[in-house]
């Protein structure tokens, strides 16, 4: 089945081992994400406290994009994406008013924007369409003995409107966890913000964050993260580097992306590129638990 | 030329806005004199085939009093009297009867300064709208 | 016919300013049915009433209007003078010409023409009343109290002292309630169990109060001063009579299950005594976990029982009661840290609700009085109290205040710095709330002496790292985020009315608010009973309340209940529905619509009036698409009749509005 794909910048930049792993994943489920023509970004770079309704015009506008080839949904795989999509529909389903400030932008447009079309998060095909238990049918490399902390963030479950599972107290990724044949670990601050974009700005708020959510996890003893977000996956990766200076002692974690673990458990083979895009290799501890 | 006086029926029942109606008087307030009141133990009492007896008969407005929403002597008596009201007020309107000629208000035993105010304001309305249509009026009563 | 006779009073000037009542007669005096009208300066007074009577006797009337003051004021006094003529009270009719008329115009001519047609009304209405009488029915004088706390015993008590034999039905072994578990009760800090027992065991040896422990109301069926209830009476079988209280059983029970006694901080046996004071002071076997009344399967207790009080053969059992009236005093539980995702879900031993903290508080309870935290046993440093936990929350939880948590995280905080004098206790709130005598002052006292340090915000998360219970919150007074590593948390949960309430609820037909607490018929002039008549409500079945509003409540629900019980028979306005069987389709709406569960169809599927239950609102009658139901006093045909009336006086001026148009 095909199924139409909005992949978001990210995935198409330093994020690109993501989007891979997912299309080879899904192929394996036999789904093919057929990419979106004429996409833009999802609007989430626009700052609110600046202007409100930027952001929402991005989102209307890849929204009527899809109409026009003919969709009527769209899947993603990044929470931002996904939130920054929904957010908008909301806004201008809920009200006429947010409607027609959006659509006396769209005045080039040559078609007019109706909320039939649907934003799913990759998540929500798999555990609703696909459904768990028959991947759970498929997976030929089960990530036995891996210890994983499933790590939400903020866009996948809030607001609670968007949110994809229980707002508090969530457990869809756990749940994928533990089909791939993992162990799912809990850990306090699997929900906690991991600083967001403030990495750009204020690089040391980012760094306390992570390092709090990373080092949560490790008390739990979990081996390594699985996020759904870029920026989170960003954010938790990377800034290690800079927790590694901050706390002494600090002992390096693999971030992981859903759809890599996917892939892998699927079995698909674990590529160097997808190693390569990673700033703490994870290879050592797929080799270790002999995953790969 | 005299001024048109509506006629006008008042079913109130008799916790509330009868009550308040009394208060109005010990107050010593003002209204006009248009109204002629049909005490009822519930708003609920009243029948939707009265509202449009009295129509048929030729009443220019009917005004109902019941009490505020939770004060209800038998509990949900107002909310039912709310339900009809909103659903007959439709009816009239394709009967062709101004449904502004309806009005229920909630009146409490102590807003007779409310309910002198409201029968001024409702006969003033019915004087504004003029008589009611009398098409049917002379057949509807020469068939008993 | 009617021979109707028409008094018009002046009241002094009051009406006769403003009304022509000498031409009100005039118009009047041929008017059909009237056989003798007159008007006179104070119909009210004693030579007006005199008046009346002559004129009744002299003109052989069997029906009188008074056009006068409201009838709130003197309807009752003119039906005891026709009542005295020998004319049944309801022909009687006041047209109210003073409050609704002469008071609240200027105009004299408008005023009498208003005048006259509001007495054409009530010639109308009166033309077509019945003679009724009131509708009365025997009185049983026994009343039945539904749970044995602190609502209930008092309620119990204070009708049993008033002379009336009560039934005190108590599903748990024991009466007490939760106030048994309490430790020391605000604002005065005295010991709960102390000024609880005596009123139990007073009431235990009360001669006019009869006790069904472990017991539960199946049914219930009639109406007030007529109910007939089902009782189901599960076994304790231990013969009370028999058993000497040696506690041999208890040694040999190998089932070990947490106390409820104790909020699940201790065990108890299969077989029990509720708790040291328990009323009836009996031992029970607790058959759901009891390993067998199958004696191969353990017979344990049997077999060490010396004087053989033990029998696995009892039975369950059922009683008929015959009662007059119904207390509910059903109490509340607490709303389960399970459901609460963000503490937890009760899964951490260190995280207590407010009851087991009560428990470790308490000189009975599983540490004997010393502050030692469950997981292990050591003196909590830091204590973290979390009010309107699971209150005020409607996202979530429940959206209401439940109204003693304020007071009694704060009773705690202290009752805790009295035991641990170098502990820190902290307390998140939204805001306080100390309404009540002395509650102010006392939460005061605790900031100020007690070092309780007050944080204004909720907590967001508890999770637990190495032995410590960390708290996330905000204060949101000064916007920072707060973590304090806690050693014991406390949850101020909600209150909910109590488990399996619900089921009884339904079962009397009574009504409760969307969270399940028990309706009052009017929320600030009838708040002791139901809109059902013949039950009351008291305590925290009707909603949160702490001890002194319970039993303010249970006193006044008895006093209420005395009243009704000093009644040989109750007696009821016959202003009521009645149905027309010939008209009646047995459609059934009048039985939905009906706020007092009045109305029922027959066994010929004909819908049947309850008179007693019946309080005359009409809503069945405007209900009905048959027309069957009617009011007595007040049928479509008078209320038409009065409508045309009104309306006549238009018809013949008809002419004059056509002219205008």
């Amino acid at each position: 089945m095909n199924l139409p794909y909005y992949p978001g910048c990210t995935l198409k930049a330093n994020a690109s081992h993501f989007e891979d792993s997912a299309i080879k994943a899904m192929e394996i489920l036999g789904h093919q994400l057929v990419e979106m023509k004429d996409w833009v970004c999802c609007g989430t770079v626009f700052s609110q406290t600046d202007d409100d309704l930027m952001l929402h015009l991005a989102s209307i506008r890849n929204l009527l994009r899809a109409k026009e080839q003919g969709f009527d949904e769209l899947v993603t795989l990044c929470s931002m994406c996904y939130n920054t999509l929904n957010r908008s529909k909301a806004f201008i389903d809920s009200d006429p008013d947010n409607l027609k400030k959006v659509t006396d932008f769209m005045y080039r447009e040559n078609i007019e924007y109706d909320q039939d079309i649907q934003v799913y998060h990759l998540f929500n095909i798999l555990k609703d369409r696909i459904k768990y238990e028959t991947i759970e049918k498929l997976v030929h490399n089960p990530l036995k003995s891996l210890r994983l902390g499933a790590y939400y963030g903020c866009l996948l479950v809030r607001p609670k409107e968007f949110a994809i599972d229980d707002f508090e107290e969530p457990t869809i990724i756990e749940d994928f966890l533990r089909i791939l044949g993992a162990e799912a670990i809990d850990y306090p601050y699997k929900l906690e913000c991991c600083g967001a974009y403030q990495t750009l700005t204020q690089k040391d708020v980012s760094v306390k964050r992570c390092y709090e959510i990373l080092n949560s996890a490790k008390k739990a003893n979990c081996d390594a993260i699985v996020t759904s977000c870029p920026l989170c996956a960003y954010n938790l990766d990377f800034l290690q580097k800079e927790i590694e200076k901050e706390y002494v002692g600090f002992v390096n974690i693999p971030v992981f992306y859903f759809t890599e673990l996917l892939a892998l458990a699927l079995g698909h083979t674990w590529e160097a590129s997808w190693s390569e895009l990673h700033a703490v290799d994870p290879l050592p501890l797929l080799k270790d638990k002999q995953l790969i | 030329m005299k001024r048109f006086e509506p006629k006008i029926v008042c079913f109130l029942c008799k916790w509330c806005t009868y009550a308040g109606a009394d208060l109005a008087g010990t107050s010593r307030l003002k209204y006009p004199a248009n109204g002629i009141v049909i005490k009822t133990l519930c708003s609920s009492r009243i029948d939707s085939e009265h509202i449009l007896h009295a129509f048929a008969r030729g009443s220019d407005g009917i005004f109902i009093g019941g009490c505020h929403p939770g004060d209800c002597h038998y509990q949900t008596g107002n909310y039912k009297t709310k339900r009809r009201i909103v659903l007959l007020k439709r009816v009239l309107e394709q009967m062709g009867i101004n449904p502004d000629r309806l009005r229920l208000e909630w009146i409490s035993a102590s807003e007779g300064n409310k309910f002198a105010r409201q029968m001024t304001d409702f006969t003033e309305q019915i004087r504004a709208l003029g008589p009611i249509p009398k098409y049917d009026r002379k057949e509807d009563i020469s068939n008993g | 016919m009617k021979r109707i006779g028409v008094f018009i009073c002046h009241c002094g000037v009051n009406i006769k300013d403003t009304v022509d009542v000498e031409l009100l007669t005039e118009q009047l005096e041929n008017y059909p049915g009237v056989v003798h009208i007159e008007n006179y300066m104070f119909m009210c007074s004693d030579p007006g009433q005199n008046q009346i009577k002559a004129a009744i006797e002299e003109n052989k009337l069997d029906g009188v209007v008074i056009a006068a003051c409201s009838p709130t004021l003197h309807e009752s006094t003119f039906q005891n003078v026709i009542e005295e003529m020998g004319i049944n009270k309801y022909q009687l009719e006041i047209a109210n010409i003073r409050e609704q008329c002469s008071w609240v115009h200027n105009d004299k001519e408008e005023a009498t023409r208003k005048a006259n047609l509001i007495i054409k009304t009530a010639l109308e209405k009166l033309r077509l009343n019945e003679s009724l009488s009131p509708v009365s029915s025997p009185m049983t004088k026994r009343v039945m109290v539904i749970g044995g706390g602190i609502a209930g015993i008092q309620a119990a008590l204070d009708i049993a002292d008033g002379g009336y034999e009560v039934l005190l039905v108590e599903k748990k072994p024991s009466i007490g309630g939760h106030m048994i578990q309490l430790s020391e009760t605000f604002p005065t800090l005295d010991c709960s169990q102390c000024i609880l027992t005596p009123k139990m065991v007073q009431l235990a040896k009360h001669k006019n109060i009869k006790l069904y422990v472990n017991s539960e109301v199946e049914k219930v069926e009639g109406f007030v001063g007529n109910f007939t209830a089902k009782i189901n009476r599960k076994p304790q079988y231990v013969n009370p009579d028999i058993c000497t209280m040696c506690g041999d059983c208890i040694d040999n029970c190998p089932v070990v299950v947490p106390s409820e006694y104790d909020e699940g901080l201790s065990w108890r046996k299969a077989i029990y005594v509720p708790f040291p004071q328990a009323i009836p002071a009996t031992f029970t076997i607790d058959t759901e976990n009891c390993l067998g009344f199958d004696p191969i399967a353990c017979g344990e207790c049997r077999k060490a029982c010396k004087p053989e009080a033990i029998n696995y053969d009892k039975k369950p059992e059922t009683f008929e009661e015959k009662i007059g009236a119904i207390i509910l005093a059903t109490g509340y539980d607490l709303y389960p840290v399970e459901k609460m995702a963000e503490y937890g879900y009760g899964k951490f031993p260190d995280v207590l609700n407010g009851l087991q903290f009560e428990r470790i508080l308490s000189a009975t309870g599983p540490t004997g009085g010393k502050m030692l935290r469950p997981s292990d046993g050591k003196i909590p440093k830091e204590i973290v109290f979390i009010q309107c936990s699971g209150s005020r929350d409607p996202e979530r939880h429940n959206s209401y205040c439940s109204k003693i948590c304020c007071m009694y995280s704060l009773k705690h905080a202290k009752l805790y710095k009295h035991k641990v004098h170098d502990g820190q206790p902290y307390i998140f709130y939204i805001d306080i709330r100390s309404g009540g005598k002395r509650y102010e002052e006392f939460i005061q006292q605790a900031v100020s002496e007690d070092g309780v340090i007050y944080i204004r915000g909720k907590v967001a998360k508890i999770y637990k790292e190495d032995d410590k219970m960390i708290v996330h919150g905000m204060d949101t007074l000064t916007g920072k985020k707060i973590e304090i590593k806690a050693d014991l948390v406390v949850l101020a949960q909600s209150m909910i009315p109590s488990e399996g309430v619900n089921k009884l609820i339904q079962n009397l037909k009574l009504s409760t608010d969307e969270h399940g607490f028990l309706n009052e018929a009017h929320p600030k002039l009838r708040p002791l009973e139901s809109i059902q008549s013949g039950f009351y409500l008291t305590g925290a079945a009707q909603g949160p309340k702490d001890i002194p509003d319970s039993v303010a409540q249970a006193s006044g629900a008895a006093a209420k209940v005395l009243a009704l019980m000093s009644q040989q028979e109750i007696y009821h306005e016959p202003i009521i529905a009645w149905v027309d069987e010939e008209k009646c389709s047995g459609c059934g709406i009048c039985i939905s619509t009906c706020p007092y569960g009045a109305r029922a169809l027959n066994f010929d599927g004909i819908a049947e009036v309850n008179e007693v239950l019946c309080e005359g609102c009409g809503a069945c009658i405007s209900a009905c698409p048959s027309s069957a139901s009617q009011q007595r006093n007040l049928t479509d045909d008078q209320i038409n009749n009065m409508i045309d009336i009104i309306l006549q006086d238009n018809l013949e001026n008809s002419l004059e509005k056509e002219d205008m148009i």
